[in-house]
């Protein structure tokens, strides 16, 4: 405290002790922060005029500020929290009153309520949500699955992925968050659950995407393939004369929808060529007079 | 943190006769536990002020009793008014 006491009590250096505490009660009447639970600044105030009636009402250390053996430094009260802080952070249950606004809640309209509403709501407050994340492989996503997670407490959720489920949608485990006070009851699990990417398989709406790789031979001749399916595998015919880019359907084998019915998975060929060059098929081509006739960039360059 | 009577007086400084008159005017609400009554800080913190009312501000007993009363009342409507600004906010 810079402030000389006799300035910050509004006293004259001959004050009698009698006046010094009559000036002092008068600034802590106003300015005491317990009285004053929303003025934040009173409780500066307060410790400065407290800090000054520490060093002044005592009449031994006022003899030594006199002679300039103290200064009024160090002369401020040690900090402790006023009862206002506990009672403004809900600590002070079993002395708050609601006499002073009974009145207001017993009548019918939208501000009575709203009082009500938060007193039950305080009374009976519900847990906080819990969030997590959940990674899960493509093919549970489209299948379904049962999960676990463990929980930071050592405890453990199980987690039921319903067939078809998107990639950021959010599974909500009624009660399996914090929990709650009163007849609050707890909160929920809200667990965001990330599809890991697949290297054979993604998404478009129900649809399930896939590329295919086809021999020359089944794309001439046709023939039937094993194709993969989030369900496992299936055999599928491809027709004669398929090309690269040609797009089958398996009906029913995409992401399961409401109501029971599913997407497809749409099945792209493309044509591959064997790794080493074939003197036979090379011979065979260049005997193909049709084959050098077609012109497959016609009309597109 | 809560403290037992023995601690509560120690560190309050308070006499033993002046706490219990101020439990008997029901100005201090500890918590009833079976090992004794348990003190809180908001307790402390509340037996503060009623020493500062007494000695910096020279009230009375009665005195004492009117301002906690009026005191208990006014936090009250300052929960009031946080509930709703609380639910305010939620709708």
């Amino acid at each position: 405290m810079d402030k000389n006491p006799y300035d910050v009590l509004g006293v004259s250096s001959s004050a009698s002790a009698a006046e010094i505490q009559k000036a002092y009660r008068k600034l802590a009447k106003k300015l005491h922060p317990d009285l004053n639970p929303g003025d934040k600044a009173a409780e500066e105030k307060f410790k400065e005029a407290a800090g000054a009636y520490d060093l002044l009402g005592d009449a031994d250390k006022r003899k030594r500020f006199d002679n300039g053996e103290i200064d009024a430094t160090g002369a401020e009260r040690p900090q402790h929290h006023f009862y206002r802080d506990y009672a403004d952070a809900g600590d002070s249950h079993a002395y708050t009153s609601g006499a002073g606004f009974a009145d207001f809640m017993d009548s019918d309209d939208a501000f009575a309520d709203l009082l009500r509403r938060g007193q039950r709501a305080r009374a009976n407050r519900r847990g906080e949500d819990l969030h997590y994340r959940l990674p899960i492989a493509f093919v549970e996503s489209i299948s379904g699955a049962t999960k676990r997670i463990t929980l930071p407490d050592g405890g453990a959720l199980e987690v039921k992925i319903p067939p078809g489920l998107v990639d950021g949608q959010i599974l909500r485990l009624k009660g399996q968050g914090a929990p709650g006070a009163g007849k609050g009851g707890p909160g929920d699990a809200l667990i965001e659950v990330e599809v890991m990417p697949d290297r054979r398989f993604t998404r478009d709406g129900d649809n399930i995407l896939l590329e295919v790789p086809i021999s020359l031979t089944e794309a001439v001749l046709g023939g039937q393939i094993r194709v993969p399916t989030p369900t496992g595998d299936v055999t599928m015919a491809v027709p004669k004369g398929s090309n690269t880019g040609t797009t089958l359907r398996l009906r029913g084998k995409g992401a399961p929808r409401r109501g029971g019915s599913a997407g497809d998975e749409l099945v792209k060929l493309t044509i591959v060529l064997p790794k080493s060059p074939d003197p036979e098929l090379e011979a065979f081509v260049e005997n193909w007079a049709k084959g050098k006739e077609f012109d497959p960039r016609e009309g597109t360059l | 943190m809560t403290l037992t009577k023995q601690e509560f007086l120690i560190s309050s400084g308070l006499r033993v006769q002046t706490l219990e008159f101020w439990l008997e005017q029901r100005w201090l609400l500890p918590t009833e536990a079976a090992s004794g009554a348990q003190f809180s800080d908001a307790d402390m913190a509340r037996a503060r002020l009623i020493r500062d009312l007494k000695s910096d501000l020279g009230v009375n007993d009665e005195g004492i009793d009117v301002i906690l009363h009026l005191i208990d009342q006014l936090h009250g409507v300052r929960q009031a008014f946080a509930l709703m600004r609380n639910a305010l906010d939620d709708d």
